[in-house]
């Protein structure tokens, strides 16, 4: 039995569909990211969630019991804003509070219960400050511990690292983790970060124009999109224009290849430049290796890895290869290969 | 490019503009204070505090200021009350509308005073909209005195301020986030106590700035007084044209409208620290 339960949301502004039709079960203590890219409708999802937009259609259950007209203030939310919308006039202890005081709690306990928040995200000791007078780490935190106090029975984040720099956005996705799990808490988390959603949530659900376009797991998503837009957008990988020869396979680069092609329309296979290798032309394709001739145009390093841009007959692509291997010289003829499953066929989008 | 050593020139064309049109003859007026009347009313170049002195002794200067101060006080609270809920709604609403509204609520800033108060007189006087239409509805069976005393003064006054100080009000929201309003909800704030824990004490800035901004308009009105007043309402303003024009006693005259400039003063530096502190 799933603990949160979105059923056929769908909201319109106008003729324009922001949400459109979004199911999604999340169990209890999971933590499930909306990803995908801005005006995909993964805001507007939340913000349903939370009760600060009304659905057009669809219903939101937790734990069982229908929430969907319920005003905001009676969900028991958590929620962190992009912006953290910390109180200004109020102390930083006074912000933690603030939803255990609209609770009617004991003053003794709201004492305690707001040491052991900030305590939570190590920030003990800074109750006494006013908001703008901390860093914007801190400020990402003290929002983070004003919504886990109320025990809210969701936690929902929405882009809630982006305005941080990219260290401290590191050091916050393994706290906010951490947190998340040791609590059990369910969470729901907005982003537009790949790897913000690949390393903080159990399932991804990857939005397109107001739909889910996939969810599943981090592996699912990244090794089997199951449709293009998903392929494009989580990951890096190569579009290749590919055809059908006579036997329904894969023609690439004027090569027939061990890949089944889909049995019509127009199509490009769809390869992660880091599952391509490199090898001297002499080399032989295998049975199940896809195998491509080129030319080096150049070799790019990026760091951890180096970008080696092959030319060949039927266009251009990209091969990731580790940094520390030595790149092929530009000009050299070369042979790309990789293996037949890590080749991923979807219709070309017309133009 | 202009240097920032520069840039204190770019103030010069102002600086002589006020210099000429305002400070010069401050400094006139604050010379004429220094004048005596002699017994036939006639103006005596002099040096003195008597003048001063013997106003100030007077218990009328003590009257017109409680007069101008409570005035000000009560149009300054009526246009406060009014004004607030429309700013805040003409700051939050996404109407297409918006600007149109906006522009309706300032408007009688462009209308002429005279003309306004020629307005409320129509619809305030003994025969007018408001009387007309409580007797024809039986409620009262006398008219009721709505003009040419202070209540109709306080009305018009409230309602000359209020396209000001909805634009003060405006202008002081900037700290005013729908996101902490949302932030409040989520918390498990109702929409009302948002209003009380959250945007109240986040508009109090803008509210200071407002009712100072009103409160001196309201003190330095003229016309308002004079023409809604009927000869029956004493303030400062009317008096310091009274003496100037139909006593042409010059003297007193500068001595009420300097000290009347250094309440003014007084006020601003008031509101504008309150404005700060509430900042804070």
């Amino acid at each position: 039995m799933s603990y949160l339960e979105l059923a056929g949301l769908q909201k319109r502004y106008g003729s324009a569909v922001a949400v459109d039709d979004v199911s999604l079960s999340v169990a209890k203590g999971e933590s499930v990211a909306l990803l995908g890219p801005s005006g995909c409708g993964k805001t507007t999802t939340l913000r349903m969630l939370a009760g600060l937009i009304d659905p057009d259609r669809g219903t939101i259950r937790v734990d069982g019991s229908e929430i969907t007209k319920l005003p905001a203030h009676k969900r028991n939310m958590g929620y962190v804003f992009q912006s953290y919308a910390l109180f200004p006039h109020l102390s930083v202890a006074r912000n933690v509070a603030f939803g255990l005081e609209e609770r009617g709690v004991g003053k003794a306990e709201i004492t305690r219960q707001v040491e052991e928040g900030l305590a939570l995200v190590r920030l003990s000791g800074l109750g006494g400050r006013r908001p703008r007078e901390l860093s914007g780490g801190q400020q990402q935190r003290v929002a983070l511990a004003r919504a886990l106090v109320i025990h809210p029975s969701v936690l929902l984040l929405d882009e809630s690292l982006s305005n941080l720099d990219a260290k401290l956005r590191d050091t916050m996705r393994h706290e906010i983790r951490s947190i998340q799990r040791s609590l059990g808490i369910t969470t729901l988390f907005v982003t537009h970060d790949q790897v913000e959603a690949l390393t903080m949530c159990d399932r991804i659900a990857v939005m397109n124009r107001g739909r889910i376009a996939q969810i599943g797991t981090a592996e699912d998503i990244y090794e089997r999109p199951a449709t293009r837009f998903v392929a494009e957008f989580v990951g890096r990988a190569n579009a290749l224009p590919a055809t059908r020869d006579s036997d329904g396979k894969v023609l690439l680069w004027g090569a027939s290849q061990p890949v089944a092609a889909p049995p019509q329309g127009e199509f490009d296979l769809f390869v992660r430049p880091q599952r391509m290798r490199l090898v001297p032309v002499s080399e032989p394709a295998g049975g199940s290796t896809v195998r491509v001739a080129g030319r080096v145009l150049r070799s790019v390093f990026v760091g951890d890895h180096v970008e080696v841009l092959v030319e060949g007959a039927g266009g251009q692509l990209t091969v990731e290869m580790p940094s520390g291997t030595t790149a092929p010289a530009e000009g050299a003829e070369i042979a790309v290969i990789w293996q037949a499953q890590d080749s991923l066929p979807f219709a070309r989008e017309a133009a | 490019m202009i240097g920032v050593a520069r840039l204190p020139l770019l103030l010069v064309p102002a600086g002589l503009f006020v210099l000429a049109i305002y400070a010069w003859p401050t400094l006139l007026l604050l010379r004429n204070g220094f004048n005596e009347v002699g017994p036939t009313g006639a103006m005596i170049e002099a040096w003195s505090l008597k003048t001063a002195a013997d106003t100030f002794a007077d218990g009328f200067t003590f009257e017109l200021t409680l007069n101008s101060l409570q005035l000000s006080l009560s149009a300054t609270t009526i246009a406060l009350a009014l004004s607030y809920p429309l700013s805040l709604f003409l700051f939050r609403t996404n109407s297409r509308f918006r600007g149109l509204l906006a522009v309706i609520a300032i408007l009688p800033m462009l209308i002429s005073s005279v003309v306004r108060v020629f307005g409320w007189l129509a619809i305030l006087g003994d025969r007018g909209l408001v009387n007309t239409l409580l007797q024809s509805l039986g409620l009262i069976s006398a008219p009721l005195r709505l003009v040419f005393n202070w209540t109709g003064v306080t009305i018009g006054l409230a309602e000359s301020i209020m396209p000001y100080m909805i634009l003060a009000l405006l202008a002081g929201f900037g700290q005013l986030d729908r996101t902490l309003e949302e932030a409040s909800r989520s918390l498990g704030a109702s929409p009302l106590r948002t209003f009380w824990r959250v945007t109240l004490p986040l508009s109090l800035p803008a509210l200071a700035l407002a009712a100072g901004l009103g409160f001196v308009l309201s003190m330095s009105a003229y016309i308002t007084p004079k023409l809604l007043g009927g000869g029956r309402v004493f303030v400062l303003a009317t008096e310091i044209f009274e003496q100037a024009t139909t006593n042409t006693n010059w003297p007193v005259a500068a001595v009420l409208a300097i000290y009347t400039l250094g309440l003014l003063l007084l006020l601003l530096v008031l509101s504008n620290l309150l404005a700060r502190g509430l900042k804070r």
